[in-house]
């Protein structure tokens, strides 16, 4: 019996995406749990891959953070003072202040920018092909590249920035951005993230907007609602699985921020830019102290875990 | 002369390690002949890669063991030696910053080579500061291997400019500030002096020099109290701060965290400034004419702060025999004049001062022979309390030089004491 | 309105433009300064890049091909057959499993970097292109695993009916019905597992010890300091141009491919 073949899914399949999402069910117990045990082969990779490389190391530094751990040599128990050290520390103290600030500061600015390029660039038009690559290429640089790469364009000896600034009038003689002012350097870190990673997210939303069906716009506009009632009262609930997934990701990243401090502004001027993932790397590799890393470590991803199960918690109660 | 050296070296060196073979060395298994034809790894960081390598070709040369050399980066390379030792994983030989030798030192990453160094001849004819960097609880772990020296680097055409004697450069650091600022009101964009003020490394390289001029001190011996609140380091201080108020420094000084020095340097456009010996060639083929002259304290006497590299037997390596006859060959004499003096560096070997490369200019001398005048500071935490960005020590400088200096000098001594009693 | 459609048409067209080129002009500027010279333009730069004692070299670049061939297979691998089970099946543990992998994300390198080296050295994979790759693999699986889950979820049901209903085992329907209906998405999965592989520096630097298994980002971050610190930027932009030309050939080659991935459903959350 011939089935009808479904078209593949198209830029608005929000409700056939809907009925494809329930696993296939099976009548009869044997059947069910010979497809469980299909499935389970087939995550059998990942889980290896997941136990192994990430449970595995992620166990032991929990171990090391019970422990003074020498690098050559025996570790001896050394509980809790990894984990009361952090309350001692200044350097923990500011690194921890500014993470919180600068994660603040960097989700709500990229996702601002990434939503209103999202929504430039949603309607099918000639040209906006060329506009969604041009906002999405600067991911083709990795990271570590872009950092460097910024670090020559904002640089007083080859960077066009502060010849530019000069022929404007706007700058007087010599100026350094990423190591200047605290928020020179601030600002430096947050137009590099945001240089990179907007066309990235801008896809992700995009995604979600474009999930949205046409009809429910015709019905809205039908109804005499303005442009910006539609989109509060429909794009932005419509889109809350989106919108929580950009923020989760935006958040968690800039909390582990690194290469951008590392390479860009070496978590100066006088540490105003020095984030927690430095301070871990810093006890870590320069102060050889394994057991106080893993110690900060252990307590960061346990942050980590708590702030993304409320998050989603929270906007995943709201869209229901 | 030389060869007799190298064969009495050599002697010396097989001897004591047939000695050790036959006195049940616990780690020297079978007596093995140190030059066996074995594949030696030795790790070193970007800086030094160029020294290292005409070391290791030198030796291949002539010696039936290889040394393979793997250079990183440097702002990374601690990270990959503290792997390497968390993994029990080090490599036969490597060498580090001088001013890290003693924490390296102490948490045991290098072989114990006190007995070996001991029994050579030349012993006390290796740079002593560096020697004495690698010790450790009085046992002997790292010995020099390449030299880094402070000095005071003039620009001769601007000094003519100027009006100062080309050949008479100053003698106290008073001095030297009066000359920067006659170079300085030459105008336009040339600048008395320059320093780097966004770096610790480069401050305590440049101006500790002027503090121990003047019989002071930044460190107790011990490395476990700091004394940056001092007469003296206060002085030098205040004078420097004075420099850049008026202007004479150059502004991009406040913000020089070291990778643009050797630039601004070699601009040519800076009059004089301390800086490292190794820069005099690399801004000389420029087509700036330099001098150089010994830094020296607020009020006379004269320093330097010897650094570059210390290097040592990996502890985890199984062919420890094999490259110590590495390490000692380097401070032969044949490696210190054709590997080193050759290539313009600085022996370190204080009797080689004045070599038959170094002769042919003087001013190799003057920085030759500064090895055996010069300091290199001491300290089980210095990485985290001076060198870091994030040290207790930058806070110190910045505070002093553009902040409120006698607050940060005091406060800044208890947070850098804090930091080197740490652990 | 006419009117209204051809002002809103401009400001469209004006904002995306003055935009595009916003974020384009990096780029540019590093291409621009990989060719400047002290006496006017020319390609000294990437001499100096190539031929300077830590410059790159031939086996710089086999070694940075050999690793994200190895990084992209496997992820491949692992993704689609872990996004298959994620999205098709149901079994115990099938959603701690999910949540475990995606928390790989919360956890930074400098945390794990050090255990990660004393398991590759238990394991015999220390200072090998292998191990790095296996490392690197798992870092790109919250990414690839969510984003296959979600192109599988998002095939219609009677495609697997149909299959089914043909004779196929859990197998052929996979290989013959599913993933071409997933393409888009294993596409765009592939391709980042490139770009991150191709451009990672911190693990090869920590986890690699040999020079002949160095990979090209590693001979480029070299170039970055000397006595001192002294940066070599003209060089420097040079090798970031030479790091970026094959990721831009291939983003600009597959941009249709990957929008796809992205639109077809595949990342709503």
């Amino acid at each position: 019996m011939p089935v009808t073949m479904m078209a593949p899914p198209t830029e608005r399949a929000g409700s056939q995406r809907r009925r494809a999402a329930q696993p296939v069910r099976l009548a009869s117990r044997a059947g069910r749990r010979w497809r469980a045990l299909v499935g389970v082969a087939y995550a059998a990779p990942t889980a290896v891959m997941v136990g192994l490389f990430f449970l595995v190391p992620l166990v032991l530094v929990g171990w090391m953070s019970l422990h003074r751990w020498p690098l050559i040599g025996k570790p001896t128990v050394n509980v809790p003072a990894n984990f009361t050290g952090i309350a001692d520390d200044d350097l923990v103290k500011s690194a921890v202040w500014f993470t919180l600030k600068y994660a603040a500061v960097m989700t709500a600015l990229l996702f601002v920018v990434a939503f209103g390029l999202a929504l430039l660039v949603q309607h099918r038009r000639p040209g906006v092909g060329f506009f969604r690559t041009a906002f999405f290429l600067p991911m083709a640089v990795g990271f570590a590249s872009a950092s460097l790469l910024f670090l020559g364009l904002l640089s007083d000896e080859i960077g066009p920035v502060n010849d530019l600034l000069s022929w404007l009038g706007l700058v007087d003689g010599y100026v350094s951005w990423t190591s200047g002012s605290a928020e020179s350097a601030l600002g430096s870190a947050v137009l590099l993230v945001l240089w990179r990673f907007a066309g990235f997210n801008m896809l992700i939303l995009l995604t979600g907007l474009q999930a949205i069906p046409l009809d429910v716009y015709e019905a809205a506009r039908i109804d005499g609602a303005s442009r910006w009632q539609i989109f509060r009262r429909i794009t932005l609930p419509l889109m809350r699985p989106t919108i929580a997934l950009v923020l989760t990701l935006m958040s968690t990243g800039s909390l582990l921020a690194f290469d951008q401090f590392w390479i860009l502004t070496r978590g100066g001027p006088d540490n105003s830019t020095t984030s927690l993932v430095m301070v871990i790397y810093r006890e870590a590799f320069i102060r050889l102290d394994l057991g106080s890393a893993a110690g900060i470590s252990v307590a960061l991803l346990a942050v980590l875990l708590v702030f993304n199960a409320v998050q989603l918690g929270v906007l995943r109660r709201r869209s229901e | 002369m030389k060869p007799r050296g190298l064969r009495v070296a050599a002697a010396l060196t097989a001897g004591l390690l047939a000695m050790t073979a036959c006195g049940g060395g616990a780690n020297d298994s079978a007596a093995a002949s140190p030059d066996d034809g074995s594949t030696l790894t030795l790790w070193t960081r970007a800086a030094t890669e160029s020294v290292s390598k005409a070391y290791a070709d030198a030796y291949n040369a002539g010696h039936r063991n290889k040394v393979q050399v793997t250079a990183y980066p440097n702002e990374e390379y601690p990270a990959k030696l503290a792997s390497a030792a968390g993994a029990k994983a080090l490599p036969d030989l490597f060498a580090a910053d001088v001013v890290f030798a003693a924490q390296y030192a102490s948490q045991g990453l290098w072989t114990d080579v006190t007995d070996k160094f001991d029994a050579m001849s030349v012993k006390d004819k290796v740079a002593p500061s560096h020697v004495r960097a690698g010790t450790w609880e009085n046992r002997t772990y790292a010995v020099p291997h390449t030299i880094d020296m402070s000095v005071m680097l003039y620009n001769k055409d601007l000094y003519a400019k100027a009006g100062l004697d080309p050949e008479q450069p100053p003698r106290t650091l008073n001095e030297f500030a009066e000359h920067a600022r006659k170079v300085d009101q030459l105008g336009g964009d040339v600048n008395g002096t320059y320093f780097g003020g966004n770096c610790g490394g480069c401050v305590e390289f440049t101006l500790w020099p002027s503090v121990w001029a003047a019989n002071g001190d930044v460190l107790d011996a011990d490395g476990r109290n700091a004394k940056v609140d001092s007469a003296e380091m206060a002085g030098v201080f205040a004078l420097y701060r004075r420099l850049y108020e008026e202007g004479v420094a150059a502004p991009a000084s406040k913000d020089e965290a070291g990778p643009t020095w050797l630039g601004a340097l070699q601009s040519g456009k800076v009059g004089i400034a301390p800086g490292p010996s190794v820069w005099l060639d690399m801004i000389e083929q420029k087509g700036v004419k330099m001098g150089v002259a010994p830094i020296s304290g607020v009020t006379g006497g004269e320093s330097t702060f010897v650094g570059g590299d210390a290097i040592g037997v990996g502890a985890t390596s199984a062919k420890a025999t094999q490259a110590w006859d590495f390490v000692a060959w380097t401070m032969s004499d044949d490696a210190q004049v054709e590997v080193i003096a050759k290539n313009k560096g600085v022996p370190l070997r204080t009797d080689l001062a004045a070599n038959k490369y170094s002769s042919a200019d003087p001013r190799l001398v003057t920085i030759n022979n500064l090895v055996a005048k010069g300091k290199t500071p001491y300290a089980q935490n210095f990485n985290a309390s001076f060198n870091d960005p994030q040290s207790p020590w930058l806070q110190t400088v910045r505070g002093a030089l553009f902040g409120d200096a006698a607050k940060s000098l005091t406060e800044g001594n208890s947070a850098i004491t804090k930091s080197l009693q740490q652990g | 309105m006419p009117r209204a459609g051809t002002v809103s048409r401009w400001g469209f067209y004006v904002t995306g433009t003055a935009l595009a080129i916003l974020f384009l002009s990096p780029l540019l500027w590093s291409g621009w300064a990989a060719v400047r010279t002290d006496t006017g333009f020319g390609l000294e730069n990437y001499d100096r890049l190539f031929s300077s004692d830590n410059g790159i070299r031939l086996h710089h670049v086999l070694n940075s091909l050999t690793v994200s061939a190895l990084t992209v297979g496997g992820t491949l691998f692992v993704a689609t057959l872990g996004g298959y089970a994620f999205g098709r099946f149901r079994f115990p543990g099938r959603d701690v499993l999910f949540l475990i992998t995606l928390a790989i994300l919360m956890v930074p390198y400098a945390t794990i970097l050090i255990a990660l080296y004393v398991l590759l050295g238990w394991l015999g994979l220390e200072d090998s292109l292998i191990g790095l790759s296996l490392v690197l693999i798992m870092f790109q699986l919250p990414f690839s695993i969510f984003m296959m889950r979600n192109s599988f979820e998002a095939v219609p049901l009677e495609l697997e009916e149909s299959a089914r209903v043909d004779g196929c085992n859990t197998f052929g329907t996979l290989i013959r019905i599913m993933l071409p209906a997933v393409r888009p998405g294993l596409i765009t999965v592939g391709l980042f597992a490139f770009l991150t592989s191709w451009s990672e520096f911190f693990a090869p630097l920590i986890l690699l010890n040999s020079t002949d298994k160095f990979t090209t980002t590693l001979a480029v971050v070299n170039l970055r300091t000397a006595s001192h610190g002294s940066i070599d930027y003209a060089a420097l932009e040079a090798g970031v141009v030479f790091m970026a030309v094959p990721c831009l050939v291939l983003f600009a080659f597959m941009q249709r491919s990957y929008v796809r991935g992205f639109t077809s459903g595949a990342l709503k959350g």
